[in-house]
């Protein structure tokens, strides 16, 4: 759905995308990550024509978006981290407004504004002015507006910003609603724990280019997998120990507190191996799970520019 | 232009407002009243004195004619100077142009809510300027060039007042450059016309005084021609050629010396009407070019 090859932009001396290269699927929630200043915003704005890049392609449903930008806006919807709202409109007047701006009139517009303020549950608010809207509110308005034209594409940036976690919540259900029926979706955020409960696919953007992206559930696995091993014991610890220390999967051994955390390299059925013969040898196992990995570790080792960059590497 | 919906919208909004309502009643409110004590005064006239002062009525059309123009050379800058740059402050320009939506729409789209509101105005008071028919000496075609210059004035201030908006991100500085473009345009070129005919005149003085030549008479040289861009010149002279005294005393017709029968002179009106169109368009194209979001970068 979106295609991006070698992007570049700098501005005076600061350089904001520096090779940037991005894919983003049909049908994906692509979670757009990084520090600030990573290049998220620029890369948005390129994207939704809003900004020329120095060099690179971008392709929004296979049609080159630089050289026919008129023609894909039919293709893209955007909300920005600021919702531009005209507050002495009231919310069908809004979205009557900028249905016409993308040539809907009449009826047509009127049912499609209907459609859509129904589906951000604000159609009981049809008729209050826009500036008497919560902020929560004021942000499924704009998630609706970028709806209006039946884009396939909607990039949002920070869409969340601000909000409070119900209100995010439910942002997020609604994001998850419009991913199903089939919507591409490009969000960026620095919240890392929102976009990997909802996202399908990430991208990891540090100094203006992507240093990790894929499929959420396999960086995660992969995340996982690095990570240790929980073994906890009822008793017999010490003989614990000594048994883990003879099996050559293990790499390190650590006690914490009643666990005992062990560097493993082997898969599920070694793993599995691994518990049947601390069972088999007497040894109590109460606990044995692997240390779930998140997104904020990732983030972390990867966008601290020294050591986080080699333990992934060296990981994959 | 009414399918373009930053039209629409600025239309709908202000049709919302109370203010213009309000202001069209106290403006012709006023007005009115004025003409009623003019017509009450010269009907009282009558009966004591069995003589009419028909000049009265003229006095009445000059003074609605300038109060009119003055309205549109100071509010239409008010009206656009801040049109494009309010956008920009609200966040909302950058979605208008991720739309189907392109600069010129938004453009002209803003510039025609503003012109449209103002001559709501001057069309709305226009029973109150005929009153000046009832007693002759105005006719149709004056009010005719009158009703063009008011049209060209509220585009070329509304073209600066965009031209501003669209170049400068914020709105009170914007303001404060239409304002200070329109005064050095109005003022800035009377006052050089001046002081160039004051300096021509002292030079020939001197050529007098040291060669007894016959005195030829002073004019500004280039200068005049800076007057074509002045609404008010415009205006004056229009004013001056129908009702006496008023506006006409800031004719230009001094300025020309010895050239006053010359081609720039006979045809000043629509020369300069023209001159000022010109540069509406050329300053709404700038405008236009200023706006686009990806004007100054190569791919």
């Amino acid at each position: 759905m979106l295609k991006i090859r070698g992007l570049k932009k700098k501005f005076k001396n600061f350089q904001a995308l520096n090779g940037l290269d991005m894919e983003i699927e049909e049908g994906a929630l692509y979670g757009f990550v990084g520090p600030n200043g990573a290049g998220k915003t620029t890369a948005i704005r390129i994207i939704t024509g809003l900004l020329l890049p120095d060099e690179g392609t971008v392709e929004i449903g296979g049609k080159d978006a630089l050289r026919y930008r008129e023609e894909v806006k039919d293709d893209f919807g955007y909300v920005p981290d600021e919702f531009g709202m005209y507050d002495n409109l009231k919310v069908w007047e809004y979205m009557e407004f900028f249905a016409s701006c993308y040539g809907y009139s009449g009826l047509v517009a009127r049912e499609r504004c209907t459609e859509l303020l129904k589906q951000v549950k604000l159609d009981d608010r049809a008729d209050a002015f826009v500036d008497s809207l919560s902020r929560g509110m004021k942000q499924r308005l704009c998630l609706a507006r970028a709806l209006i034209h039946d884009p396939k594409l909607l990039v949002l940036d920070e869409p969340t910003s601000g909000m409070d976690p119900r209100t995010r919540m439910e942002f997020k259900e609604l994001l998850k609603e419009l991913c199903a029926e089939g919507k591409t979706i490009l969000v960026s955020s620095h919240i890392l724990s929102e976009l990997s409960q909802m996202c399908t696919d990430i991208g990891i953007i540090d100094a203006g280019k992507i240093v990790l992206s894929g499929n959420m559930t396999e960086i995660l696995q992969k995340v996982n997998d690095s990570n240790p091993l929980l073994i906890k014991v009822y008793e017999h610890r010490e003989a614990a120990i000594k048994m883990l220390r003879q099996d050559p999967a293990v790499k390190t051994i650590a006690i914490r507190e009643d666990d005992i955390a062990v560097r493993f390299h082997g898969g599920h059925e070694a793993e599995a191996d691994l518990l049947r013969k601390l069972v088999t040898a007497g040894i109590p196992v109460s606990g044995f799970i692997r240390e779930q990995g998140d997104l904020e570790s990732i983030f972390m080792q990867i966008t601290n520019h020294d050591k986080g960059k080699v333990v992934l590497t060296s990981e994959e | 232009m009414k399918n373009n919906p930053v039209y629409k919208r600025e239309r709908m909004v202000r049709a919302r407002s109370f203010r213009i309502p309000l202001i069209i009643f106290a403006f012709n409110g006023i007005l009115a009243l004025a003409a009623l004590l003019n017509m009450y005064q010269t009907v009282a006239q009558v009966r004591l004195s069995s003589t009419i002062q028909y000049g009265s009525f003229l006095q009445l059309y000059a003074f609605v004619a300038t109060l009119e123009f003055l309205l549109l050379m100071f509010i239409m800058p008010a009206l656009t100077s801040g049109s494009i740059s309010g956008e920009r402050e609200r966040q909302t320009l950058e979605l208008l142009f991720t739309t189907k939506m392109s600069p010129k729409d938004i453009i002209l789209g803003k510039l025609f809510s503003a012109v449209e509101q103002l001559l709501v105005l001057v069309v709305s008071s226009l029973p109150v300027v005929l009153l000046t028919f009832v007693y002759g000496s105005v006719d149709f075609m004056d009010l005719c060039l009158l009703l063009v210059c008011f049209v060209t004035v509220a585009f070329f201030t509304g073209g600066i007042g965009i031209l501003f908006s669209a170049l400068i991100r914020k709105s009170t500085f914007s303001n404060v450059c239409t304002y200070g473009v329109l005064l050095l345009i109005v003022v800035g070129t009377y006052m050089l016309n001046i002081f160039m005919l004051n300096m021509n005149e002292l030079q020939i003085n001197n050529m007098i005084m040291q060669f007894g030549e016959t005195r030829p008479v002073a004019d500004t040289g280039f200068a005049v021609y800076l007057l074509l861009l002045n609404p008010v010149a415009t205006f004056a002279e229009i004013l001056g050629n129908q009702v006496s005294g008023g506006a006409g005393s800031l004719s230009i017709s001094s300025f020309f010396g010895s050239d006053i029968n010359g081609f720039l002179a006979r045809y000043w009106i629509p020369i300069s009407l023209l001159v000022q169109m010109a540069v509406s368009v050329m300053m709404i194209g700038g405008a236009v070019y200023a706006l686009n979001p990806v004007k100054n970068e190569k791919k």
